[in-house]
């Protein structure tokens, strides 16, 4: 092999990546901007409440069993190594790059690694985001497959094989290794972006226990498990604390609102916070505040816009663009067809298999896409104990059915699941001027070399990770 | 004209795909060659083959975004002028700075691969190496080793010096090492 060999290898190199290496670039800025989400999930069993992992300073005192975390090597501060003068970066960056990239490599997990849950990410969209007709829903399929994860554990019998039969698992060694490489593949904060998975268990004071459960939810699921006096003032405090930090602050209100009630026996929380920036930033002079043509009526809110070559993708009832993300995750935005409405998409197979396509898509093209996102900051809270059931999981949500025994013999049942979640998406600055609302090409293959791509209308979006796994997904129905 | 109507101008045999393409595409694609090329007229004539590549490729092939369909083509071609002509020059454009950071991958330069299914694989080994990246090395990489763009080119899309983009380029070019060696090209 010589270097010609491997230039004309370079020939290989995909083309979402080329045509990405072609967009426009601006110059590097230190400061956070692009697409923040959280999710608190939360299951509360028979009166008992399963937490995610927790504050050091607050939870400690109540730690069963704490999760060791692995360490996460920041990306260097570039500025930091640069000498002014000639722009220059000394050797030490290069060791500090090479740790930064040791540390990434060691996330990476066996290509196809998640495949086997396709069919759960498919049930999910209807189950979790349907009955909301009208309202702003998002949920964490992610942050649900971990939390049934830990729920497999703790339970037996027909009530494991159903939690089992809808993860696609064949058995609970196989989910238990699935799951820790779900986890290790999210899990990251580089000052690049930041994806961090918190679970927990959380325990009443005076249960009887088993330890061995809870030592495969601290190596499999990096869960911690806490025993407190759940629903009382102190208990709600820890669990709200810790709450607060595992989702940087971005569910404060949700957290903050959150308490148990005193006969809680035991609860479940998984909390995914993400953080990360547009690899091609909107330009700020450009944001304009436009009109949305809610169900409810219009209403004026800012849109981030840019005109620059996009994939541009269709399908019967959908047109949708994808903005990569820093970490190499994909946000996409589905506009329905006029006529239909964000729901029906939920049902729509093409809906779930574009979204785990990761752009290997048939009816795909590059064009020039005027693009015009409404900035939105939409919070939900989502009841998943109907989702849970339409998804085939009766046994564990059953008070004389369910079984927990790996845990403890008291009888215990999955009385509450819920989601919080917040995304929100922004740039810097906003510009107010005069705005005027461009016309769809509708959902058929775009007749000319530029197409307008405007959500000025209720969408769906989805925020995938470079794994290509479903982070989250929402409806906007009301931007602001 | 719309891609999709020139590549149907390409199924139907219709010549009129030739204009369109060099109508729209020519300075893309001549951009490219004479990057590689560093000759006004070789660069010209690269296009030129390009063309017909693109006429006999196109049936069979119905490319998904043409742009880069016929970027893909002309680098090709352009390093098979490359090729040809070094017994004459060297020296000249981007390209022999692209191959000599490119030759840094290497234990040692060897014999060139000849058989179609070991150049494959190492170009299915180079696609998983560059998916994997983050994306702003992965787009540094494919402008500097697809495209063959300047590193001052690079540097001023990126907002970046040029030294600090080479040294970008530099890490990434290690870790394509490492992966080359773990996966046994070396």
């Amino acid at each position: 092999m010589n270097r010609e060999d491997l230039y004309e290898a370079a020939g290989h190199i995909e083309e979402d990546i080329l045509a990405r290496s072609e967009g426009p670039r601006r110059p590097r800025r230190g400061r956070w901007l692009g697409v923040a989400a959280a999710v608190v999930a939360l299951a509360v069993v028979g009166g008992v409440l399963l937490w995610p992992g927790g504050s050091p300073l607050v939870t400690t005192a109540y730690a069963v069993r704490e999760a060791a975390y692995p360490e996460t090597v920041a990306y260097p501060n570039e500025e930091d190594y640069l000498d002014p003068a000639t722009g220059i970066l000394d050797d030490a960056f290069s060791e500090a790059y090479d740790a930064w990239w040791a540390s990434r490599q060691a996330r990476q997990q066996p290509e196809g690694y998640a495949d086997s849950l396709a069919a759960f990410w498919e049930k999910c969209l209807p189950a979790l985001l349907g009955g909301q007709a009208g309202e702003n829903a998002v949920c964490s399929p992610l942050n649900l497959y971990l939390a049934l994860g830990m729920l497999a554990e703790l339970t037996a019998g027909d009530t494991r094989q159903q939690i089992l039969d809808l993860l696609g698992a064949e058995s609970l060694e196989a989910l238990r290794t699935q799951a820790r490489q779900v986890w290790q593949g999210h899990y990251w904060q580089d000052g690049i972006s930041a994806s961090t998975l918190a679970s927990s268990l959380w325990l009443e004071e005076g249960l009887p226990f088993r330890e061995d459960p809870l030592d495969t939810l601290a190596e499999a699921y990096y869960a911690s498990t806490y025993q407190a006096d759940l629903g009382s003032e102190e208990g709600n405090q820890a669990l709200q604390t810790w709450l607060r930090d595992q989702t940087g602050g971005l569910l404060e209100d949700q957290a903050g609102s959150v308490t148990l009630s005193p006969d809680t026996l035991l609860a479940l929380a998984t909390t995914l916070y993400f953080q990360d920036r547009w690899a091609q930033e909107f330009p700020k002079s450009t944001t304009q505040p436009g009109t949305f043509h809610a169900l409810a009526g219009d209403q004026t809110c800012d849109f981030l816009r840019s005109d620059w070559t996009e994939t541009y993708y269709w399908a019967d009832h959908f047109a949708a663009v994808g903005k990569d993300l820093v970490s190499g995750g994909t946000m996409w935005f589905l506009l329905p067809d006029e006529g239909v409405a964000a729901e029906d998409l939920l049902t729509d197979p093409q809906t779930a298999a574009f979204l785990q396509a990761g752009g290997a898509w048939e009816n795909q093209r590059d064009l020039v896409v005027h693009l015009a996102i409404p900035k939105f900051d939409l919070s939900a809270r989502t009841d998943l104990t109907q989702g849970l059931r339409e998804m085939g999981l009766t046994q564990v949500l059953d008070p004389g059915e369910a079984d927990f025994s790996p845990l403890t013999e008291e009888p215990l049942w999955l009385g509450q699941a819920r989601q919080d979640v917040r995304v929100a998406i922004d740039e810097e600055g906003v510009t107010a001027a005069a705005y005027t609302v461009m016309e769809m090409a509708g959902a058929t293959a775009p007749p000319e070399e530029e197409v307008d791509f405007v959500l000025d209308r209720p969408f769906l979006f989805a925020v995938t990770s470079q794994d290509g796994l479903p982070l989250f997904v929402g409806i906007v129905h009301q931007p602001g | 004209m719309d891609d999709l109507q020139i590549i149907q101008l390409y199924w139907d045999r219709d010549p009129e795909a030739i204009a369109q393409t060099h109508q729209k595409y020519g300075p893309y694609c001549f951009t490219l060659a004479h990057r590689i090329l560093a000759s006004r007229e070789d660069a010209e004539e690269c296009v030129n083959d390009t063309w017909l590549h693109a006429w006999n490729g196109m049936p069979p092939h119905r490319p998904n975004v043409l742009r880069l369909f016929l970027a893909k083509i002309t680098r090709r071609v352009a390093l098979n002028r490359w090729k040809a002509s070094q017994a004459q020059k060297r020296g000249q454009g981007e390209l022999p700075l692209v191959l000599e950071e490119l030759a840094q991958c290497l234990a040692q330069e060897g014999d060139p691969v000849t058989d179609a299914a070991v150049a494959r694989e190492l170009g299915e080994c180079v696609r998983a190496f560059v998916r994997a990246l983050p994306a702003r090395e992965g787009d540094l990489f494919a402008r500097r080793y697809f495209f063959t763009e300047p590193l001052e080119d690079i540097a001023g899309a990126w907002g970046l010096s040029v030294n600090h983009t080479a040294v970008l380029l530099y890490r990434t070019r290690q870790k394509l090492k490492d992966h080359l060696a773990k996966e046994g090209y070396l």
